[in-house]
């Protein structure tokens, strides 16, 4: 299956007999939701066998689907129905609330687990049935500190960062932090996603603090202002970003000289689409993400079965072939090699090879968890100024 | 060259001892600060903790309470150590000034319990203190354990301060220098090896082992004009003044809760309740406030009426804690205070100069070593700790010139350091040199003699004269029944009285007199020496005290010297023994 064929019915989710639902729903879902028929003869699987997960879109999915979706429907027949999202809860929030829930799985960052869980929105996972490593160490100490959480299992590592093109600076290339608030030197427009997640903590971090202390920092009042003020510096040359997909896009057509976006997708453009857009890794903001299952679903078995198939060491690698997230059990770390499709050395790109991993920020789950919405609120507040 | 079999046992032991000593101490103090971290969290005293438990009234009431009761549990834990008080650097200063180097376990670990609930509940204090503390506690039980000698008592206790100051700083040279420059006050090799090893062993354990973060980190700036260096005299000198306003605020505060009719085990619960209603308009001031220490070198962090306003409610609110008893250090308070102040100047010289002045961190952290060097009397270890923690000459020099400027006049117009100003308060006077302090401490007891001969009062003057020459000696000392001193006799007074024609049946302790010099049991070494120029006699009688006349016996002013001599030769073997 190709990708493109992902966004040819956007509605198929919806023939489901599961889950009528409220028109406002609809409008807010119908957007976003794209699906995917995982085999040929979908049509002649029982609807009790199709399970629908909502996971991020663009080259992320298409590498989930390989290493996860397509081998699991091959080895258990259950049908597989995908929709997109952009991440946060609220979409979830307003479905268990409503009691209308469209999805069976959904692929979250940790923090998002952490305070789903918290309001009840998620099912408790029992991580004694993940399979453990080849070599037969337990999943509970093979997989990496804080990628198991009550709610949660956490299948990559992944990392927001900075990209530039490389084609409007042809002399010296930013390739620090400070260097996304430096006009002088690197004049232009640069795209930034529009919540306070990353920018915050590179606003603070090119004043010169240590990564470790960013948060500590950020907690306090005086910190805020601080990395507010240095937003303010380039506020007018900031084009905000929702839709992931968006920073390549402006990238490539030079409308900004630098973005920020995960850095699977600057790879997926650089590297398979060979667009000249380079990652700055300095204060690259890694986090683990995984799966999460919505509070209620009546298909738990089946997503439990699935979750045990795609989060054992080979299948975690196997993503690796497609899009450079690291894998989040210690065991598939060393299994990583090259990119399917190109050939092209995996390991140099991962956000956790050395040479990137240097100054690397790990991101503050349990933060963004609690006060994420106070943050938002604060944000939202300072770009109306 | 052929080596002594002997020489290798030794150089083994001593790095045996160096490696025991700095991994215990630098172990002890990653556990203590890994506690009070998370204590800090847990008591909502770290910004993160307080920003996730959000504004509301339960944050303000845990504001007041945490260090309330923190101050509470202090003041209990404090009844049950030795003199009161919780323990501090000046205690080891004066047992290793004292060639002893043995400090007392029980209060030792109470001090280091109730400094972690001290910082760990945001009382204003600092944790280097205690941690230094703690390893000289652990250096000098290893020592023991080691059954080393006296003098190898002192070289523990230092091998134990400077790992935990290498493991907290991660800056082994700083430990090394700090450990002979504050505690040992000399520099032998026979202590800087095994100290040396022991500061090496803290990083080791530190960065190695455990790959902890140094408790703080300055980004690398650099002096871009030479007159700035004026700045830098000036900040040293202004810093000096700083340093002294707070030193003075501690005693100050001291005095204060001295003359406070409250039990004193109730005393930093007071101190704690003050610190938590402050806070809550200002939570700079709750505990360590590694954050603040960030702020202070960042441009524009604070406005310079912020600076003003936290540089004084710091001073204050650790001089309250210090002073009401609250267990913990003065020295990274000192930090904090002198990174404001720093800042403050910066921002001065901006004013003055305008574009001219290079980064405000280098502004910063001279102010911060200016006033840090003198409260703990350690000028190099400051100058080194700015070196090892940056690795730049241009902020080392400039940090060098404020650090020398603050000590000449704080040492001018307070003395060397807080610790040897709080040691004089308490009696032990360290600038007039080590071999008073020692002699101070001596006492004449331990050199008495009981080779005398005693005279009964009711003998005749025949008698007595014929008692002493049996016995040989010139001088008789005349005591009562129950053995109170009476006086003293000397045969050539009583063949002067004979030859005078004076009754040879006259009692005796009618012409004995007292000795114009007695000493009693506690007379120190010292005090012994300086009084006895004058004295001419065969040997100086000792009383049991002043109020009790008893006779303790008598000492020869020859053991005096031999006691002083004694003295000399220790301080000269610590000191100077290569070995």
């Amino acid at each position: 299956m190709k990708f493109g064929a992902m966004n040819m019915e956007p509605g198929r989710m919806l023939r489901r007999k599961r889950a009528p639902m409220a028109n406002l729903m609809r409008c807010l879902y119908l957007g976003a939701a794209l699906s995917i028929g995982v085999v040929a003869n979908e049509a002649t699987v029982a609807d009790d066998d199709t399970i629908t997960i909502v996971s991020w879109g663009g080259p992320y999915v298409v590498s989930q689907d390989k290493a996860y979706f397509e081998p699991f429907t091959r080895k258990t027949g259950v049908n597989i129905n995908l929709a997109k999202y952009d991440g946060g809860i609220e979409d979830l929030r307003a479905m268990v609330r409503a009691g209308e829930l469209m999805w069976d799985l959904i692929d979250l960052t940790v923090a998002d687990t952490l305070l789903a869980c918290e309001e009840g929105l998620l099912e408790v996972i029992d991580h004694s049935r993940l399979p453990p490593a080849p070599d037969g160490t337990p999943a509970q100490d093979d997989f990496y500190e804080g990628a198991l959480t009550r709610c949660g299992v956490a299948e990559i590592v992944s990392s927001t960062v900075l990209a530039f093109n490389a084609k409007v600076f042809p002399g010296e290339q930013p390739s620090k932090i400070q260097d996304l608030f430096d006009l002088e030197k690197f004049p232009g427009k640069r795209a930034l996603q529009k919540k306070p997640i990353a920018n915050l903590e590179w606003a603070l971090m090119s004043y010169g603090v240590p990564r470790e202390e960013l948060y500590d920092l950020l907690s306090t009042e005086r910190g805020l202002r601080l990395a507010f003020a240095r937003l303010d510096q380039i506020k007018d040359h900031i084009v905000w970003w929702l839709d992931l997909s968006v920073p390549v896009k402006l990238l490539s057509r030079e409308e900004v000289v630098i973005a920020s976006g995960y850095n699977g997708r600057f790879f997926n453009a650089a590297v398979v689409l060979g667009r000249p857009i380079e990652i700055i890794w300095d204060g690259q903001l890694y986090e683990l993400s995984g799966w999460g299952i919505p509070k209620g679903t009546p298909n738990y078995e089946t997503v439990m079965e699935f979750i045990s198939f795609a989060t054992d060491t080979r299948r975690l690698a196997d993503q690796a072939k497609y899009i450079p997230y690291g894998p989040a059990r210690r065991s598939s770390e060393k299994l990583v090699r090259t990119h399917e499709q190109t050939g092209v050395d995996m390991r140099p790109h991962m956000p956790t090879a050395p040479a990137n991993f240097m100054t690397a920020i790990a991101k503050d789950n349990l933060w963004y968890a609690r006060i994420n919405d106070r943050l938002t609120e604060r944000f939202n507040a300072w770009l109306g100024e | 060259m052929a080596t002594e079999p002997n020489t290798i046992t030794r150089i083994l032991r001593i790095t045996a001892f160096g490696i025991l000593t700095g991994a215990a101490a630098s172990l002890a103090a990653i556990v203590f600060v890994e506690i009070v971290a998370q204590l800090n969290n847990l008591l909502f005293i770290s910004p993160r903790s307080r920003v996730l438990a959000g504004e509301t009234p339960w944050l303000t009431l845990m504001t007041i309470v945490v260090p309330t009761a923190g101050g509470l549990v202090v003041g209990l834990l404090c009844r049950y150590i030795a003199e009161d008080r919780p323990h501090t650097p000046s205690d080891v200063i004066r047992s290793v000034q004292l060639l002893s180097g043995k400090l007392p376990m029980r209060s030792s670990a109470l001090t280091a319990l109730a400094s972690i609930v001290a910082l760990g509940s945001g009382a204003s204090v600092g944790q280097y203190g205690p941690l230094a503390h703690m390893g000289a506690t652990l250096g000098s039980a290893t020592s023991r354990l080691f059954k080393a000698g006296r003098t190898m008592g002192t070289i523990g206790v230092g091998c134990g301060v400077a790992a935990a100051i290498s493991t907290a700083f991660n800056a082994p040279i700083a430990g090394i220098i700090f450990a002979h420059e504050v505690i040992l006050r000399h520099y032998s090799l026979r202590a800087f090896a095994p100290i040396t090893v022991a500061s090496t062993m803290g990083f080791i354990v530190a960065n190695v082992l455990f790959e902890r973060a140094p408790l703080f980190r300055i980004q690398s700036v650099s002096v871009d004009h030479a007159l700035e260096f004026l700045a830098f005299v000036i900040i040293g000198i202004t810093g000096a003044l700083v340093a002294v306003a707070f030193m003075r605020s501690i005693l100050f505060c001291n005095r204060l809760a001295d003359n406070i009719p409250l039990p004193s085990y109730l005393k930093p619960m007071v101190a704690g309740a003050v610190v938590g209603v402050v806070a809550i308009w200002l939570p700079d001031i709750l505990g360590i406030g590694k954050e603040t220490l960030r702020f202070a070198i960042i441009e524009d962090a604070f406005s310079p009426a912020e600076l003003t306003v936290t540089l004084i409610a710091k001073i204050l609110a650790t001089a309250l804690c210090i002073g009401f008893g609250f267990a913990g250090g003065v020295f990274m308070p000192a930090m904090l205070i002198g990174i404001l102040f720093g800042a403050l100047g910066g921002a001065g010289m901006e004013w003055v100069v305008a574009d001219f002045r290079s980064d405000i961190a280098i502004y910063a952290i001279c102010g911060m070593v200016a006033v840090t060097s003198p409260v703990i009397g350690a000028p190099l270890t400051s100058i080194l700790i700015v070196f090892e923690l940056t690795r730049n000459y241009d902020l080392t020099t400039a940090a060098m010139v404020s650090v020398v400027f603050s000590n000449v006049v704080a040492y001018r117009i307070f003395g060397r350091s807080l610790f040897d100003v709080q040691l004089s308060l308490r009696g032990f006077d360290l600038s007039l040199g080590r071999d008073k302090v020692v002699l101070d401490h001596r006492v004449v007891a331990d050199y008495l003699t009981q080779k005398f001969t005693r005279l009964a009062p009711t003998l005749t003057l025949s008698e007595a004269k014929a008692v002493l020459t049996q016995a040989g000696n010139s001088e008789g000392y005349v005591v009562s029944t129950d053995g109170i001193y009476l006086g003293t006799v000397s045969l050539p007074q009583l063949l002067a009285l004979e030859a005078q024609g004076q009754s040879v049946d006259e009692r005796v302790d009618s012409v004995a007199a007292p000795e114009q010099l007695v000493l009693t049991s506690d007379t120190s070494l010292w005090e012994a020496m300086e009084n006895m120029g004058d004295f001419v006699g065969e040997s100086i009688p000792v009383l049991r005290s002043t109020n009790d006349r008893h006779l303790a016996g008598v000492v020869f002013e020859a053991s005096i010297v031999k006691g002083y001599m004694d003295v000399q030769h220790e301080i000269r073997r610590d000191e100077h023994g290569a070995g």
